[in-house]
């Protein structure tokens, strides 16, 4: 691809997925800043009132301040419990094909296949006779289960495609596999982990089915629930609740941006001898 | 930076888990489970001025925007709150509401035409309270009306002939606006014409039974020549005719506010709690608003406005605080707070002893409540078939499922039957 | 003590599922079991639930709405789940290499993802509307109106919008795995291939794919999951709509669960797990049956 025109061919289409990746986005501040009074058939649509009061009055109807808290503290909780859990049960899955261990993997692949609505009366008795309602403590560990099949899925899908040679070396040296794994492997898997940390967080910062039950309390509420707050019984207030929902999106936003920097080629290139 | 931010997440987990244990205090703390999101913020400043004056109690007020859902899930797993505002008729007869007919003091302030609302056809009790009262009816464009020389339509044939004419004389207005995306406007189509013609004939009392029996003889879903029928025959005269918007089954309700509100709409079915909607698009509408009640699909029959009851309130018989519930609805009662509300809510009040300044359709209202017959929400519909599963069938009906409307109307009483046997058993 | 502690140390690594297995025991697991057991029951959600054998299971092949209903999550599927993975590969192929920007560019394919699909609909609305639609006024412009029908009035073409819509808002998470699978290969592989005179698409062919063999996996089986339990785009979308020509099977469950219809719900629940287990079970055969001979 040293072809000038290739070059060209390649930016354009890489212009055009962007555009097109963006409009969703680029809709989303134009509501945010249009004063309700605005009509969606004007002349000059794609160009927003810059109306910044919705910002303002988002931000205090919906107590987005404690919402956006809540909401860092629950998915960096569930990560931080996904990533340590899920990556220690996919290695032991990939590297030590026991019975038990393909048994767990088993249910772990059905287990994403089932509708979790099935769950839902069930668990809320159980959050409620573990004290678990309106706590995020609790939200933390239901979130880091949802996610943990896919999590673990990812993990040691990735894992058995990796040599072993390397932890074998560490072996040699007087490691534990356990400490092997921490030593050695876990390193590796930062390309994977980026995309659990990408992907599962975006579900447990989106959820909104479970969160509606187990968060109650406006001090324990989360963004979804904070922007359902502008649903009203009739119609809803649209304008608001996408400036609350743009507000809620900026610190996914930094966090993609953060981890996204584990997918730079060649970084752990060097340890893998393929 | 990577291990930083991993550890880092587990002290927050750590933290999180000491933190967690606390307020545990000894008022007495009573949770009032709400689905009306617009009170929301009145309702906490209101809670705020009653812990004032009532040291020992909390009011935790929760909103859910899937209320009736939310509550469900909350009984069956004994979740109860001590106030809610959910009405469901298969908690009712499962007992789970307090029976509140005793209560006298509030009884006597409230109108009667709204007590007979609130009554429950199967025990006679009254397990809700509501506050306030609603209005549904046509809203329609009083300049456009009166530059035609059009008058509100007391038949069927005047109606369409009224919507004919706006057709034919001002093409760039919709006759009639219908936002069939949000299928519960559909919905309301057929709970205020199709039931409609049920209620007038029954009366409030004599229909709710029809409707929560299931009395077939009396409903007449599937009868020809019935309003189910004669419904779908209607929906279909307007639209073979092209009195309704191009996009019917996809405008949604803001497109419906915002057409009526600029002008490009001459009648859209609505109810008072639109009105502040279309005020927020264009205040200039605000002297141009007519209301009249809708037209009678059958011949020989009469118009019809909803007049039903808003804002009621119930306690769960399985509330702990029962007393200091009705602590706090005695103190939402009172009128200088009821007036406040009904002028927020922008809906005239229930109580007698209320007088409101609630909206700018104040006389429109009070003029079409005398033209029509005064009718209410289908609130004995059976619960797993909703105005929104209504609605739907209005769509397929419109897309051309149907073949005839005599089909409609079996398809309506079976998804009816369905949903009622499924409660029942 | 040495000894013990260095014996637990060497055998910590057997233990190291156990963590992951008690937490999804205890909080999924354990509620799914209860839950399972309402789909033999008659359970409206509010009275107590009646044992009625496998009634709920025979009733659904006799349900015209869920059969249809079947028919939509296929037809969907059959649109999306493909349509993901191709793009999903060709974005990670084209935004894997160096150039300036890069990171924006992943940044804003991602994006779509992140909005709440509260709103989402709304904005497909602002975006798709008849007459008043962004895409409608450019089209407009551009003096192809025409091709601005109303696409989500009738239910096929409806389905064919939202499998669209659908592919544009999650093609970054497919995305986001191909590029963990690509930073997996050693570059080594690459260097070694262009050594050999290999042109940019034999090395795609030869090198690229095979290595690409658990990212391919994972996308393909997390795909057609997803893909067959699709729920909030077309509930931001249409509702399932017109009447009920898009409505999706986990759309229907949830609607039943509430409606009065618990238990019946429970068992369609159940029947749509066997829907998506039996193409995910056969891809994976396939799969495996090839890394045989690979």
């Amino acid at each position: 691809m040293k072809n000038p025109a290739g070059t060209f061919a390649r930016s354009l289409i890489i212009v055009l997925i962007t555009l097109t990746s963006i409009t969703p986005f680029y809709v989303l501040l134009l509501i945010a800043l249009n004063s309700p009074s605005r009509r969606l058939a004007d002349r000059l649509f794609f160009l927003p009132e810059f109306y910044f009061r919705n910002f303002a009055d988002a931000w205090r109807l919906s107590s987005m301040g404690t919402a956006i808290m809540n909401s860092i503290i629950i998915t960096g909780g569930a990560l931080a419990i996904v990533v340590l859990v899920a990556s220690c049960a996919g290695y032991a899955i990939a590297r030590f094909p026991t019975r038990f261990h393909r048994m767990v993997f088993n249910t772990f692949l059905f287990c994403m296949m089932i509708p979790p609505i099935i769950n839902t009366v069930p668990l809320y008795t159980l959050m409620r006779s573990i004290g678990g309602i309106n706590t995020r403590w609790a939200m933390i560990l239901v979130s880091a289960a949802n996610v943990l099949p896919f999590s673990v899925f990812l993990y040691s899908s990735f894992i058995r495609s990796f040599s072993r040679e390397i932890e074998e070396a560490a072996l040699v040296d007087g490691c534990t596999r356990f400490s092997a794994f921490w030593m050695v492997t876990f390193p590796l898997l930062k390309p994977v982990t980026s995309a659990v940390v990408i992907i599962t967080g975006l579900g447990i910062w989106n959820n909104y089915a479970q969160a509606v039950f187990f968060l109650q309390r406006e001090s324990v509420r989360t963004i979804p629930l904070a922007v359902s707050m502008f649903f009203q019984q009739y119609g809803a207030r649209w304008n608001l609740m996408a400036a609350a929902s743009a507000i809620g999106m900026a610190p996914a936003v930094l966090v993609f941006l953060l981890f996204q920097k584990y997918f730079i080629k060649g970084l752990a290139a060097g340890a893998v001898k393929g | 930076m990577f291990k930083r931010i991993l550890s880092l997440g587990t002290v927050l987990v750590l933290l999180l888990g000491v933190s967690v244990a606390q307020g545990a205090e000894k008022k007495v703390a009573i949770k009032f489970f709400t689905g009306k999101v617009e009170t929301v913020e009145w309702m906490n400043d209101l809670i705020k001025k009653f812990h004032a004056e009532n040291p020992g109690i909390v009011v935790e007020q929760e909103y859910q925007k899937d209320a009736s859902n939310v509550i469900k899930v909350k009984f069956a797993s004994g979740d109860i709150p001590d106030i809610t505002t959910v009405w469901d008729q298969g908690f009712a007869d499962q007992g789970k509401y307090l029976d509140l007919s005793k209560e006298t003091r509030w009884w006597s302030r409230v109108q009667p035409s709204i007590r007979e609302l609130c009554t429950d056809l199967r025990s006679g009790k009254q397990f809700r309270i509501a506050t306030n009262m609603t209005m549904a009816g046509i809203f329609y464009n009083k300049k456009i009306f009166s530059e035609l020389g059009l008058k509100e339509a007391t038949t069927w044939e005047e109606f369409k002939n009224n919507l004919k004419k706006i057709k034919q004389k001002r093409p760039d207005v919709v006759p009639m606006f219908v936002g069939g995306k949000d299928s519960w406007m559909l919905g309301h189509l057929i709970e205020f014409m199709a039931h409609g013609a049920v209620k007038q004939k029954y009366g409030t009392m004599g229909s709710r039974k029809a409707f929560l029996n299931n009395d077939a003889e009396k409903l007449a879903f599937d009868a020809s020549g019935g309003p189910m029928e004669t419904f779908a025959k209607r929906i279909l005269e307007l639209k073979e005719e092209g009195l309704f918007n191009n996009d019917f089954l996809t405008a949604t309700y803001d497109n419906q506010l915002e057409a009526f509100a600029t002008g490009k709409a001459a009648v859209i079915s609505q109810g008072m709690w639109a009105l502040s909607g279309i005020l927020e698009k264009n205040k200039a509408i605000k002297d141009n608003i007519g209301f009249a009640p809708y037209p009678p699909i059958m011949d020989g029959t009469k118009p019809v406005i909803l007049s039903a009851e808003d804002s009621a309130y119930l306690i769960p018989a399985e509330s702990k605080h029962k007393e200091e519930a009705k602590k706090f609805l005695d103190f939402l009662f009172r009128p200088e707070n009821l007036k406040a509300y009904s002028e927020f809510l922008k809906a005239p009040s229930a109580f007698t002893d209320v007088n409101a300044d609630w909206g700018p359709l104040k006389d429109e209202v009070a003029k079409a409540l005398k033209k029509g017959v005064n009718i209410g929400f289908t609130t004995e519909a059976p619960p797993g078939f909703s105005g929104d599963d209504a609605g739907r069938m209005v769509q397929e009906l419109y897309t051309g499922r149907y073949k005839t409307p005599a089909e409609f109307a079996k398809a309506y009483k079976a998804a009816w039957d369905r949903a009622w046997n499924a409660a029942r058993r | 003590m040495v000894t013990l502690s260095r014996r637990i140390g060497a055998n910590l690594h057997k233990f190291m599922a156990l963590p992951a297995v008690i937490l999804f025991g205890v909080f999924f697991v354990y509620p799914l079991l209860r839950g399972i057991g309402l789909s033999l029951t008659d359970w409206n959600g509010i009275s107590a639930p009646r044992f009625i054998g496998l009634r709920n299971f025979v009733d659904f092949f006799r349900d015209d709405r869920a059969l249809n209903d079947v028919k939509n999550t296929v037809l969907f599927a059959l649109g999306s789940a493909p349509l993901l993975n191709i793009f999903g590969l060709l974005y990670a192929l084209l935004l894997d290499r160096n150039f300036r920007g890069k990171s924006l560019a992943r940044t804003i394919v991602y994006l779509p993802a992140i909005i709440s699909p509260l709103i989402m609909g709304y904005i497909w609305y602002f975006i798709l509307q008849p007459e008043r639609g962004f895409l409608h006024k450019v089209l407009e412009s551009l003096n192809v109106s025409f091709l601005g029908d109303n696409w989500l009035a009738s239910g096929n073409t409806a389905l064919a919008v939202l499998v669209l819509v659908n592919v544009w808002q999650y093609v970054g998470m497919t995305m986001v795995i191909y590029l963990a699978g690509l930073q997996s290969i050693p570059v080594e592989m690459f260097e070694a291939s262009k050594i050999d005179g290999a042109g940019y698409f034999v090395t795609l062919r030869y090198v690229t794919l095979p290595l690409l063999a658990p990212a391919i996996k994972i996308n393909v089986v997390t795909n057609i999951i997803g893909s067959l339990s699709v729920f909030e785009v077309i509930m931001a979308l249409t509702e399932g709509g017109p009447g009920y020509s898009t409505e999706s099977l986990s759309i229907y469950i949830m609607r039943m669960c509430y409606g009065n219809f618990t238990g019946y719900s429970t068992a369609v629940a159940i029947i749509l797990f066997f829907i998506i287990l039996l193409p995910v079970v056969t891809y994976l055969r396939l799969a495996k049956s090839r890394e045989v001979e690979i």
